[in-house]
């Protein structure tokens, strides 16, 4: 494939990432810290990211099945699930965070479980969608290409 | 009599109160009825108007008082229907029992009355009767007395004439005994030989007759015969001896009624065809006899008595008297009684026969054996009749034992009587007196009077019934009325109560939607931040980008103001406390301004009196608020002309500087003092130092209306609405002054002006501070005899600069354009050194050559000339001859120049290579001149110690000088590129006190800047190598050196800087230019203490852009321990221990902690972030040294806020990190702390 073709469905499909909400400015301000010192910055954080979500929604999943529910330790995990997503501007990992933290004050059992398939499902979106964008990017980069700047057109 | 009064009494109050009894069921229903109403009136009425009592302040009630409300009516309405009824009843028993008593009162004591009267009447005819009965006794009595007599004289009668001579005797006697009782009907006397004597007198036709039998019957020998039948048998001698001697004839005479002298012929008559003669079958036993015998021609009863005559020897029955009484006086006496009395009075016998009656009715029966004796229940009288019927009824034939009857009120033939019986009970003849009188004749009129009282008594009392509901009506109508003012304004407070709250409402809505809306306002501003900072954008793009940054600022400013205004107006606005320099606050301010009014051409000017207190308490931000807000809103209307913020003080002002200001202003100051008298003893207790600052702002700008002087500081409102259209604005600006004002205790007015342009004056009421002793600056100009030029192209600002001068005993001298300032420098130094007059072609004004005669008396001044850059023609090169004409007059006077911040580099660089150090910016004000002042009299006092120093000091001076000269610039253009925000700041102050920590750390450098640039200024004249004079000040003076090197520091990295400053490229060997711009934490170490490891490495990433070391800990202990780690390394060796430590750590590490700044997230495992910064603080207690640190915290609420602040963090930061704010902050953090 052509690199300019590529580089157009990167910008493009990045723009859509943000059109639909998955990310917000904080990725921006991702992508600004990135530079020549840290070539992979964002790629890190990400991963990093990733990492970090997979390890708390598994706590998660297991303090939730427990019978007696330790709402405490529950809000805490969604507390840093939702500092980490939005700090890479996962926004609708940390919306649907907020409303969990919601009915965790709440206690309300039923609705978290509800909240953590949510949380779960907006995470593996947005992680499937960063991925399919690095993939692109890394494709880009193989053909030689450089990485276009993305604009916000909003 | 008493007696019966009392008992009349005692029974009479005995119905009272049994009188109840007979109305009970619908009196006590009334009675229930009403203790109802009165309890459901007390219950509705009460607590109603306990509540609208107490309505106002317990607002809770409101609702259940306006249903209360709608009762109440009803209870009113109860109520008085219940008072009415009450009277009604009152009224009716009154009436009742008043008329009861008087008619039982007077029934009873005329019912006694008359009952004696009755029996006193019926006694009368019985009297009579008794008189009759007694006088016919006496009289038979008489009669048999003498004929015994007269019988004994001719007992031996044998012969026929001594017969007729007992006879004739006899008839004599008779006679005179007859003649001597009128009331006599008849006296007989038949003789045992059947012979008859009698006299009659008939009373109707006035008669008297004798009546006797025929002689011839009765010969001798018939007495013979007599005497052998008397003799032989007693009853021989009986009726049969009369009755059959039918054939007998009587003859009858008419007397003469008083002599007894034959009248007429003697007539026979047939026997007891006239009179009853009583003969022996009347007196069987001897015996007096009595009876009521009727007579045979008239129709009147006689009373008859019989009485036998006996011989001497009382053995036989001569003969039989008998005497007759007519009864007819005692019924005329009843009649008589009766006509007077009214009634029927009758007599009878016990077995009922009728004796007298008053009536005329017969009390004879004709029956087959001729009249007979009537019966009183057969009598013809109707009243009579019924009245023997009713009491045969009653009491049958058995009489009571007392022999008196009385009976009140007998109905008869359905009319009332009395009946009164009285019997009698003689020997012979019982009798029975009965008396009927209809009560009418006794009671009628009583009676009458007591119906009449009645009716009278009823229609007075509804009289009073209706008077009394009437007046009831009248008095409770205002009650009534009174309630329902009572529930319109009860509802009018609820609708208040509503309203307020649905305003509230909407501030609040007004309040979140406005913070909602300002944070991603802040992100796009932030985002268009970092896309400015894009080198790759085109210059277009560039330019659209910063409008909108512009744009975006201004929606954001208006965000602000919103608010602000909700805050205000839904009383969340806490005023903080705190003190601040007021002056210098006021001088960044105009400082701001003046690069507006610069590009507007108007001049802004500050002045502020001496007197106004150097510190005030209060809070800073919003005074500066609504200061900027006021000439934000000047220089908007103003289009050419000048801008002036006056101060002063209250007190000083009264009597120095009246004259300065409008007349109009005492006014509103007197009310002011008033005013302050009344707060006066609140004020006096709370805090005794409260000074009243006293503010103008005038403009030159189109003015307002006076209609609108009031309204221009509502909402929304603007003097004219079509300058929206040409300025903008929401009108919000002046709502929030005034707003804050009032908060402020103070309060705004557009004040009358002379000239155009509006004149705004406030005060405010702000507080100093205890031990504040004011500072005025102490050094003394006048001893030094200084002359001041101002050559300054602003006429008011060079106007008010002269005036303080002047009052400071300095002498002034003013030029407003360049040939002005050649002429008088000419004038002034060359009159002084040759003393001509030395005319060009520019020639002074008269005043200013006065001024120039008097500066000349002056011995020995120093000059300071201050010169507008603006007054040099900088379009051409001419400039460069202006400075080398002004250098000529270097030797002798002072120059500073007061530069524009668009003065160009090379203007500058000329400056400075001609030595001429002092440069200040405009606008100049008074601070800036007492800079200007102590500086150049620093050093004149130098050069006139050192006078002997070389020529080598020149050259050093003009590096100093270029650095002074450079922080002075740079600051101020840092100042005018960030306007907007500095503005924007401002404007908002916002909830965030980090805001107004930020801004108030920015007025920090600016403040320590001044100082800087002044104590530069210092430095330069005491040492001539620059390294000498910070190891010297390192040694001497440690806090200050701190200070401005700090500022120092702060300052050169700024990013508008245009290149690297001369002490920091020293101290740093190894800045790179292109980097600068980023690396405005350069050098720094920051702790970086953060469980989520995105974050973690996001913040390292940014922190490390801009140049700062970066150490990330993974929790709260760790962040502690690194930190002791440290301490203890410091403190045992003070040895470098992080590699990763810049070399200028590592020489520097004994003289800083080990870390600048920590980042401390709240939520971590192990140990939160507020934890384990009340740890370190702890460590720190006994040290110097405090670690600035920032909270980073996902809340974003206040609370987290204030829970930070209070375990010892200084600042805040929320997530998603802003970059520009982490910047700012931890710039202002790590500038106030070594």
């Amino acid at each position: 494939m052509e690199v300019g073709q590529m580089q157009r469905r990167l910008v493009d499909y990045t723009k859509s990432l943000f059109m639909e909400g998955f990310l917000d400015s904080q990725f921006l301000q991702l992508q600004q810290l990135q530079d020549e010192n840290n070539p992979d910055f964002v790629v890190e954080v990400v991963s990093l990211f990733f990492e970090d979500s997979e390890k708390l929604l598994n706590e998660l999943t297991r303090a939730l099945d427990q019978t007696n529910v330790e709402f405490k330790k529950v809000d805490a995990h969604v507390h840093q699930l939702k500092g980490s997503s939005s700090s890479i501007g996962a926004q609708r990992v940390k919306n649907a965070c907020i409303a969990f933290r919601n009915f965790c004050e709440e206690q309300n059992t039923e609705a978290c479980m509800r909240c953590l398939q949510q949380v779960k499902q907006e995470y593996y979106l947005v992680k499937n969608k960063l991925e399919t964008m690095f993939r692109l990017e890394q494709q880009i980069v193989a053909a030689g290409g450089s990485i276009p700047i993305i604009e916000m057109s909003s | 009599m008493a007696e019966k009064v009392n008992e009349t009494s005692s029974r009479c109050s005995e119905p009272s109160p049994a009188l109840p009894s007979p109305m009970g069921t619908p009196l006590r229903k009334v009675f229930d009825r009403i203790s109802g109403l009165a309890m459901t009136c007390k219950r509705n009425a009460v607590p109603p108007r306990r509540r609208i009592f107490h309505g106002d302040v317990e607002q809770e009630g409101f609702q259940h008082a306006s249903t209360y409300c709608l009762s109440s009516y009803y209870s009113v309405f109860v109520a008085r229907l219940a008072i009415m009824v009450m009277l009604a009843v009152l009224i009716g028993l009154l009436t009742i029992l008043t008329w009861h008593f008087t008619k039982v009162y007077t029934t009873r004591s005329l019912n006694t009355l008359s009952s004696g009267l009755r029996l006193e009447l019926l006694q009368r005819p019985m009297l009579r009767m008794w008189n009759v009965l007694n006088s016919t006794s006496e009289i038979t009595t008489a009669q048999v007395k003498l004929s015994e007599y007269v019988i004994r004289r001719y007992s031996k009668a044998t012969t026929q004439a001594e017969q007729v001579g007992l006879y004739e005797m006899m008839r004599d006697v008779t006679w005179a005994l007859f003649s001597s009782n009128k009331a006599l009907n008849a006296i007989t006397i038949s003789y045992r030989n059947g012979f008859v004597q009698a006299f009659h007198r008939d009373h109707r036709s006035n008669n008297t007759f004798y009546i006797y039998s025929d002689l011839v019957n009765y010969s001798i020998s018939a007495t013979g015969s007599y005497d052998v039948n008397m003799l032989t048998s007693h009853q021989g001698w009986d009726n049969e001896s009369i009755h059959g001697n039918l054939s007998a004839i009587w003859y009858q005479e008419q007397l003469d009624p008083v002599t007894g002298e034959k009248i007429g012929k003697a007539k026979p008559v047939p026997p007891d065809d006239l009179i009853n003669i009583a003969g022996l079958s009347q007196v069987p036993d001897g015996a007096a006899s009595w009876h009521v015998a009727v007579s045979k021609h008239t129709d009147s009863l006689l009373l008859s008595a019989a009485l036998p005559v006996l011989d001497p020897s009382n053995e036989r029955i001569v003969a039989v008297v008998g005497v007759t009484t007519a009864l007819y006086s005692v019924g005329q006496l009843m009649k008589e009684l009766v006509e007077v009395h009214g009634g029927y009075i009758y007599l009878t016998t016990r077995e009922g026969y009728l004796l007298a009656t008053s009536t005329d009715a017969p009390l004879l029966t004709n029956t087959t054996k001729g009249p007979e004796l009537m019966l009183a229940v057969d009598s013809e009288d109707p009243v009579v009749r019924m009245g023997a019927r009713w009491l045969q009824k009653a009491y049958g034939n058995k009489l009571p034992p007392h022999h008196v009857v009385q009976v009140e009120n007998a109905e008869l033939d359905r009319q009332q009587y009395y009946i009164d019986l009285f019997f009698l009970n003689l020997k012979r003849l019982p009798m029975v007196g009965v008396i009927i009188i209809p009560r009418k004749n006794i009671m009628g009129k009583v009676d009458e009077m007591a119906l009449k009282t009645l009716v009278l008594l009823i229609s007075a009392s509804l009289c009073i019934l209706v008077i009394g509901c009437v007046c009831i009506l009248i008095l409770t109508n205002g009650v009534s009325k009174e309630m329902k003012l009572r529930a319109e304004l009860i509802s009018h407070l609820d609708a208040r109560r509503k309203a307020e709250a649905s305003s509230n409402y909407k501030s609040q809505f007004l309040a979140n939607m406005s913070h909602e809306l300002r944070t991603p306002m802040a992100a796009v501003i932030g985002l268009l931040d970092i896309l400015i900072c894009d080198d790759c954008l085109s210059n277009e793009q560039y330019a659209t980008v910063t409008q909108i940054r512009k744009c975006s600022t201004a929606l954001l400013r208006l965000l602000n103001n919103i608010l602000d205004l909700s805050k205000v107006e839904s009383g969340k606005l806490i005023l903080e406390e705190a003190e601040f320099d007021l002056g210098r606050e006021l001088e960044g301010l105009i400082d701001m301004f003046s690069v507006q009014c610069i590009n507007h051409n108007v001049e802004a000017v500050l002045d502020l009196s001496d007197d106004i207190p150097k510190l005030v308490r209060g809070d800073s931000a919003r005074v500066v608020q609504i200061f900027s807000n006021l000439i934000s809103n000047s220089i908007k209307f103003t289009t050419s002309g000048h801008v002036i913020l006056r101060g002063w003080c209250e007190s000083s002002n009264m009597a120095s500087d009246a004259g300065m200001f409008p007349s109009d202003q005492k006014k509103s100051r007197s009310t002011l003092n008033t005013k302050l008298k009344q707060n006066g003893n609140h004020m006096d207790s709370e805090k005794c130092n409260k000074v009243i600052l006293w503010f103008e702002v005038d403009d030159t700008g189109c003015g307002i209306d006076p209609s609108k002087w009031e309204t221009v500081f509502e909402s929304f409102e603007q003097a004219d609405p079509s300058t929206t259209r040409m300025h903008g604005g929401t009108g919000l600006g002046l709502c929030i002054v005034r707003t804050l004002i009032n908060k402020m205790g103070g309060e705004i007015k557009v004040v009358k002006k002379n000239g155009p342009g509006t004149l705004m004056q406030l005060y405010l009421l702000l507080s100093t501070p205890e031990d504040g002793t004011e500072q005025h600056h102490q050094i003394d100009f006048v001893e030094h005899s200084v002359v001041v030029l101002l050559a300054l192209h602003g006429s008011m600002g060079r106007f008010v600069m002269s005036q303080w001068l002047s009052k400071n005993r300095i002498s002034p001298v003013e030029a407003s354009e360049w040939n002005e300032l050649t002429q008088t420098l000419r004038e002034l130094f060359h009159t002084r050194g040759r003393n001509s007059g030395f005319n060009t072609h520019y020639s002074l004004s008269e005043s200013s050559r006065d001024k120039l005669k008097s500066i000349e008396d002056v011995t020995n001044p120093l000059y300071i000339i201050v010169v507008d850059i603006g007054l040099l023609d900088s379009s051409t090169d001419i400039w460069k001859e202006q400075i080398n004409f002004l250098e000529k007059f270097s030797s002798k006077a002072k120059f500073a120049w007061m530069l524009e911040h668009d003065t160009s580099n090379v203007i500058k660089m000329e400056l400075r290579q001609k030595g001429h150090i002092l440069m200040v910016n405009k606008p100049l004000y008074k601070a800036k001149m007492i800079h200007i002042l102590e500086a150049v009299m620093k050093e004149r006092n130098l050069e006139l110690q050192k006078k002997s120093s070389n020529a080598t000091r020149v050259t050093t001076r003009e590096g100093d000088s270029h650095e002074c000269l450079e922080i002075a610039s740079t600051h101020f253009e840092t100042c005018s590129s960030d306007d907007s925000d500095i503005s924007e700041l401002g404007d908002s102050n916002s909830t965030s006190s980090l805001h107004i920590g930020e801004q108030q750390e920015e007025k920090f450098v600016r403040c320590s800047t001044s100082n800087f640039q002044t104590k530069n200024c210092l430095v330069e004249f005491c040492h001539s190598e620059e390294n000498n004079s910070w190891t010297e000040y390192m040694s001497n003076d440690r806090p200050t050196l701190n200070d401005m090197g700090d500022a120092k520091c702060v300052i050169s990295r700024g990013p508008d800087r245009p290149s690297g400053s001369s002490g920091k490229e020293q101290r740093k060997p190894c800045p790179s230019k292109a980097m600068n711009e980023q690396k405005s934490l350069e050098g720094l170490r920051i702790l970086l203490a953060e469980d989520t490891p995105v974050l973690q490495r996001v913040a390292t990433i940014m922190l490390e852009k801009m140049g700062a070391t970066v150490i990330a800990v993974g929790d709260g202990l760790q962040a502690v321990d690194a930190l002791n780690c440290s301490l203890d390394i410091e403190e045992g060796g003070r040895k470098p221990s992080f590699q990763d430590g810049s070399p200028r750590f590592q020489t520097e590490i004994c003289d800083s902690p080990p870390y600048d700044l920590i980042l401390m997230d709240c939520q971590m495992p192990k140990m939160d972030g507020y934890e384990a910064t009340k740890a370190i603080r702890k460590s720190e207690a006994g040290t110097r040294m405090h670690i600035p640190i920032v909270a980073l915290t996902a809340h974003a609420m206040s609370s987290d806020e204030a829970k930070c602040l209070e375990v010892g963090m200084d600042a805040y930061l929320t997530k998603p990190i802003d970059y520009k704010l982490m910047v700012s902050t931890i710039l202002s953090l790590t500038k106030r702390t070594p």
